[in-house]
C-alpha cells in the first residue's frame, strides 16, 4: 500500500518531465524545422504549466505573460553579450530576473482579485513593452537585439537536434519542482484559498503570500523558458513579447485544463504545435485560437485533460470500484461506534481541574460599526474542559463578539485571554500554536481538495517558507508528510468519516461536512475550539449524532468548547454552562436549565412579559 | 489647441468609458470586448461614410443600434450560458472575444488602416488669445459636444429612466430585484445593449481622428478601463470626468515631454489611482449607516 503511495506521488512528479523527453524522440523523426519548432514547444509547455498554477490554481488572470517572457529573453541575452555570463548560466539567471518580475509585480497587484488584477498586470506588460522600446542603448529599441547561439560548456551549438536536447534537459529539470509545488501542500493550499478563503486564513494560510509566490515562482518558470527560446528566434524585439502574447499563451491552461499540471502541459504543447499544423490557413490562427478559447469554457469546462479522462473511464472504473469496496469497509467499522481517542492521542488537558487557568477569559470587550455597540463591554469566562454555550436573539452581538475572539474582525478595545497568554492580537498561526482552532457557521471546507488534505491544512503549518518545504518533503515521502497524513486519518477517524479519505470534500453531505470542520479543527489537538453554529441546517437526527461526537471530543479529549447557537434544545442538551446575549450585553449566565428559567432570557429571547408584580 | 485637442479625446475616452460602466454596473462583469465593439463602431462608420456614401447622420442613428444588436447577442449567446460557471469564467471570455472581434475585422480587411473623412467639415476657426493664435477645428468642436451631450444623456436616463433603475437594482441585490420582478436576462441584455450602443457611438466619433484598426481596440480598451477606475468604475459621471481628465493627461504629456509618455501616463495614473484611492475619485455612495 505504502509502496504504491511512493511510486504513485514519484510519478505524479516525474511523468510531465518525461513527456517532455518523448520530445527527444519525436525530434529524431523530424527535419530541422521540426526540430526547431520541437524546441519552442518544450519551453510552451513549460510556460503552459506555470500558468496553471497562476490560472488554474490561483485563479488570477494575467496579462503580463509577455512581459515575463521579455525578461527572462533580453535578461539572459544582454548577460550574455554585455557580461560575457555562460548561457546556462544566463538561463538561470533569467529565472531570478522573471521571479523579481513576478514579485514586483504581485506585491501591488493582489491586493486585488479579478478584473482590476488582470488590469494591474495588463498594466505591468505595457510598461514593460515601453521600457524595451525606450531603453535604446541597452535593449537596441524597436529593432530589438541580435541573440548568440546558446553555449553548452563551453561549445557552441549550431545543430539543430544538439539545441534540441538542451532544452529538453533543462525543461525537463524546470518541469520537476513545478510540478513538486503543484502537486504539493502549496498547491493544494492555493485551491484552499480559491476554494474557501476565510477557510484558508482561519488555518494559516497567508492569502497574499500565497498569491505574490504563485506570481513569484509561475513567473521565474516562464521566464527560463523565454531565455531558452531567445536564440531559436535569432533577433528579439519587443513585438515578440506584446499583449498578444500574454493572451494566447493564457489559452494554454484553459483549453488544456486548469485542474492539474497536465491541463497546462497538454495545452501548452498542442497550442504551439497546432500553427505548424495549420500553416496552409495561417491568417485565421489567431481568431481560430479564440474560438477554441470560448468553445472549450462554454461546452469543456475542463480541458483537454477532462476530455481525456473522460475517454479512458472505463479503465478507471474499474480502480475505483476497488477503492470503493475498500471504502465501504472502513465505513461499517466506524459505524460501529466512535473509536476511543485517548488512547492515541498522548497527553490531554484533565478536565475541570481546579488549578488550571480559564480556557477562555475575555475582559470588557468592545466592538463597535458605526453608530450600533455591537459587543458591548463583555466579559465572560470559559473553564477549562466545559461545553459553554452562547445563545441570544438574532443581532446580539453573538458573532461579532465570536469573531473577535477568534481573531477575525479585532476589538475596539479590551483583553482576550487563552489559557493564561493573552491573544488579543495574536495572529491566526499563534492562537493555533496555542491551541486555539474554529468551525464556521457556513461551512468553510475545501471543496476540491480531499477530505484528508482537507484535514492536513488544519495543522496550520501554512507559512508560506513552511508551505514550499512541505512540497518537497510531500514529493520525498519525507516523514514529516507520513506523520501529517498519520495525524490526519486520526482526525477522520474520530469523527468517523475515515472511509472518505481520499473524496473530495465538495461531494459530502451537509452533516459530513461538518463532521470534516471538526477534523480539521482537532487535528492540531487544540485545548479550546470555537464552534459557529455547529449544527444549522442539519437534520434533527444529525443533529443528534453531531451533539454525541462533540461530547465525545470534549470528554476524550479534553477539549473546551464555546459554541454559538440558535437551536436551544441542542445547547441545553450538550453544555455545562450557557451565556446569553442581547444587544451587545451577557444579560445572563449559568447552568443551562437554570439560565433558560430566568424570566430576563424568556423576555429577550421568546417575548415573553414579566409577570406583573 | 493642445488641451480642445485633449478635450476631444478624453470625451471620446468618456463615451467608451461609460459603456463600460454601464456593463458593469448591471452585470458585475467588466468587458474587455468593449474595445473591439469601438473598433467595429469605427468600421462600420467607415462601411457607411465611405463605402456606401450615405449621409454621415445616418451612421450616428443606425451604428449605435447596430452594435447595440451585436452586444446583446454576445451577451445572450456566449455570456450567459458562462455566467453559471462564475466571474472569472465570463473575464477570460470578453478577452479572447475582443481578440476574435478585431481578428475578425483584420481577415476581413487586409489594410492596415481605413481612414474616413471628419463629420463636420469647413474652415477652422481661429481664436487670437494674447499672441498665440489657436486654431480650433469644427471637428473637435463637435466631437466635444457631441460626445458629451449623449454621456450626459446616458446619466440623466440611468439616473432617472426605468431601465436604469432596474440596472441599479440589479446591481445592488440580484436576489433582491429578481424579487421584485426585474428578470435577470433581460436587465443584462438591456445593459449590453445600451453598454454596446455606447461603445458603437464612441467608435463613430474616433474614427475620423483614430482611424480604423485592430490597434483602436486595445488603446480604447485600456483608456477606458483607466478612465472608469478614475471615476470609481461604478459611477457614470466619474466615468466622465475620468476620460476627460485622461486625455488632458494623455495630449499634455504628448506634447510638452514625449510621445512615448503619452501611453505610459495612463498606466501611471491607473496605478496611482488603485493604490491610493482604489474607490475612484468618485466614488458612489456605498456605506450605510446604522
Amino acid at each position: 500500500m505504502f509502496d504504491r503511495l511512493r511510486r504513485n506521488r514519484a510519478f505524479r512528479n516525474l511523468a510531465p518531465a518525461a513527456t517532455v523527453v518523448l520530445a527527444l524522440l519525436a525530434g529524431l523523426a523530424v527535419d530541422g524545422y521540426g526540430q526547431f519548432v520541437l524546441s519552442l514547444t518544450v519551453s510552451a509547455i513549460v510556460i503552459g504549466a506555470a500558468l496553471t498554477m497562476l490560472v488554474g490554481y490561483a485563479r488570477c488572470i494575467t496579462l503580463a505573460t509577455g512581459a515575463m517572457m521579455a525578461l527572462g529573453a533580453y535578461g539572459s541575452t544582454l548577460l550574455v553579450i554585455k557580461l560575457g555570463v555562460p548561457y546556462l548560466l544566463a538561463v538561470l539567471c533569467a529565472g531570478i530576473i522573471g521571479g523579481i518580475g513576478g514579485f514586483l509585480l504581485a506585491v501591488p497587484g493582489v491586493r486585488f482579485r479579478g478584473h482590476n488584477l488582470a488590469m494591474v498586470t495588463l498594466v505591468f506588460q505595457a510598461v514593460v513593452v515601453i521600457l524595451l522600446r525606450e531603453w535604446r542603448d541597452v535593449t537596441g529599441g524597436a529593432e530589438g537585439l541580435n541573440v548568440p547561439p546558446p553555449t553548452a560548456f563551453g561549445v557552441t551549438l549550431t545543430d539543430d537536434y544538439a539545441v534540441l536536447v538542451l532544452n529538453v534537459a533543462v525543461c525537463a529539470l524546470v518541469l520537476i519542482p513545478l510540478a513538486v509545488l503543484l502537486n504539493g501542500a502549496f498547491g493544494k493550499n492555493l485551491r484552499a484559498v480559491t476554494g474557501n478563503e476565510v477557510g484558508a486564513r482561519a488555518f494559516g494560510i497567508n492569502v497574499e503570500r500565497h498569491l505574490i509566490a504563485a506570481f513569484t515562482a509561475s513567473s521565474a518558470f516562464i521566464a527560463v523558458a523565454a531565455a531558452l527560446n531567445a536564440p531559436r528566434y535569432r533577433i528579439i524585439d519587443p513585438d515578440s513579447y506584446g499583449v498578444l502574447v500574454s493572451i494566447f499563451t493564457l489559452a494554454y491552461p484553459i483549453v488544456g485544463g486548469m485542474q492539474s499540471i497536465w491541463g497546462g502541459v497538454l495545452g501548452g504543447g498542442i497550442l504551439s504545435i497546432l500553427p505548424e499544423l495549420l500553416r496552409p490557413v495561417a491568417d485565421f490562427i489567431e481568431l481560430f485560437f479564440c474560438i477554441l478559447v470560448i468553445a472549450t469554457l462554454m461546452f469543456f469546462p475542463g480541458g483537454i485533460v477532462e476530455l481525456l479522462s473522460r475517454a479512458f473511464r472505463l479503465d478507471r472504473k474499474g480502480a475505483s470500484e476497488a477503492a470503493g469496496a475498500e471504502e465501504t469497509r472502513s465505513a461499517g467499522s466506524a459505524a460501529t461506534g466512535l473509536p476511543s481517542l485517548a488512547a492515541s492521542s498522548g497527553s490531554t488537558v484533565t478536565p475541570g481541574s481546579a488549578s488550571a487557568p480559564a480556557a477562555l477569559i475575555t475582559q470588557r470587550v468592545r466592538k463597535r460599526y458605526g453608530a450600533l455597540q455591537a459587543v458591548d463591554d463583555v466579559s465572560i469566562e470559559v473553564a477549562a474542559g466545559s461545553l459553554h454555550g452562547l445563545m441570544g436573539p438574532n443581532g446580539a452581538g453573538k458573532t461579532t463578539l465570536f469573531n473577535a475572539i477568534s481573531g477575525f474582525t479585532p476589538a475596539d478595545s479590551g483583553r482576550i485571554e487563552c489559557f493564561g497568554e493573552d491573544i488579543t492580537a495574536a495572529p491566526v498561526e499563534a492562537r493555533i500554536a496555542i491551541g486555539v482552532t474554529r468551525t464556521f457557521q457556513n461551512v468553510a471546507v475545501f471543496p476540491k481538495l480531499t477530505c484528508l488534505d482537507n484535514v492536513i491544512i488544519g495543522l496550520g503549518a501554512n507559512g508560506i517558507w513552511n508551505t514550499f518545504a512541505r512540497s518537497f518533503d510531500e514529493s520525498v515521502n519525507g516523514r514529516r508528510s507520513a506523520k501529517e497524513r498519520e495525524a490526519a486519518r486520526w482526525a477522520l477517524a474520530a469523527v468517523g468519516i475515515n472511509g472518505k479519505a481520499e473524496v473530495p470534500a465538495g461531494t459530502l453531505s451537509l452533516g459530513d461536512q461538518r463532521r470534516l470542520e471538526m477534523a480539521r479543527a482537532i487535528v492540531s489537538r487544540p485545548r479550546l475550539i470555537f464552534l459557529d453554529e455547529p449544527v444549522s441546517g442539519v437534520g434533527r437526527q444529525e443533529a443528534e449524532l453531531l451533539k454525541e461526537l462533540l461530547q465525545h471530543i470534549n470528554i476524550e479529549l479534553g477539549v473546551t468548547m464555546l459554541i454559538v447557537e440558535h437551536n436551544i434544545k441542542f445547547l441545553v442538551d450538550v453544555c455545562d454552562t450557557l451565556s446569553v446575549m442581547s444587544s451587545g450585553r451577557i444579560v445572563a449566565e449559568g447552568k443551562p436549565g437554570d439560565v433558560i428559567a430566568l424570566a430576563e432570557v424568556r423576555q429577550v429571547y421568546f417575548g415573553e412579559k414579566k409577570a406583573a408584580p | 489647441m493642445v488641451i480642445i485637442g485633449g478635450l476631444k479625446i478624453g470625451a471620446i475616452y468618456a463615451l467608451a468609458a461609460i459603456g463600460l460602466v454601464v456593463i458593469h454596473k448591471a452585470t458585475k462583469t467588466v468587458n474587455f470586448a468593449h474595445g473591439g465593439l469601438v473598433m467595429l463602431g469605427a468600421f462600420a462608420a467607415y462601411l457607411i461614410v465611405v463605402e456606401l456614401n450615405w449621409p454621415y447622420w445616418l451612421a450616428y442613428v443606425l451604428i449605435p443600434i447596430l452594435i447595440g444588436i451585436v452586444a446583446t447577442v454576445l451577451e445572450i449567446t456566449i455570456l450567459r450560458p458562462l455566467r453559471r460557471a462564475d466571474l472569472f469564467i465570463v473575464i477570460v471570455a470578453t478577452i479572447f472575444l475582443g481578440i476574435a472581434l478585431s481578428e475578425t475585422f483584420r481577415l476581413a480587411q487586409n489594410t492596415e488602416m481605413l481612414a474616413v473623412p471628419a463629420a463636420i467639415k469647413g474652415p477652422p476657426m481661429m481664436l487670437e488669445l494674447g499672441e498665440d493664435l489657436v486654431i480650433i477645428t469644427r471637428e473637435q468642436i463637435w466631437v466635444c459636444l457631441g460626445a458629451l451631450a449623449v454621456g450626459v444623456i446616458g446619466l440623466v436616463v440611468f439616473r432617472y429612466g426605468a431601465a436604469g433603475r432596474s440596472m441599479r437594482a440589479m446591481a445592488a441585490n440580484v436576489r433582491g430585484a429578481q424579487l421584485c420582478g426585474y428578470s435577470v436576462n433581460r436587465v443584462y441584455a438591456i445593459a449590453w445593449f445600451v453598454g454596446g450602443a455606447l461603445a458603437g457611438l464612441a467608435g463613430v466619433f474616433a474614427a475620423p481622428s483614430h482611424g480604423v484598426s485592430p490597434e483602436l481596440a486595445i488603446s480604447v480598451i485600456t483608456a477606458a478601463f483607466v478612465a472608469a477606475v478614475i471615476g470609481g468604475f461604478d459611477s457614470l459621471l466619474g466615468a466622465i470626468i475620468g476620460g476627460l481628465l485622461l486625455g488632458l493627461a494623455e495630449t499634455l504629456s504628448a506634447a510638452y515631454v514625449s510621445s512615448a509618455m503619452k501611453s505610459a501616463v495612463s498606466f501611471l495614473l491607473l496605478f496611482v489611482v488603485l493604490l491610493w484611492r482604489p474607490e475612484g475619485l468618485f466614488p458612489e455612495a456605498k456605506g450605510r449607516d446604522v
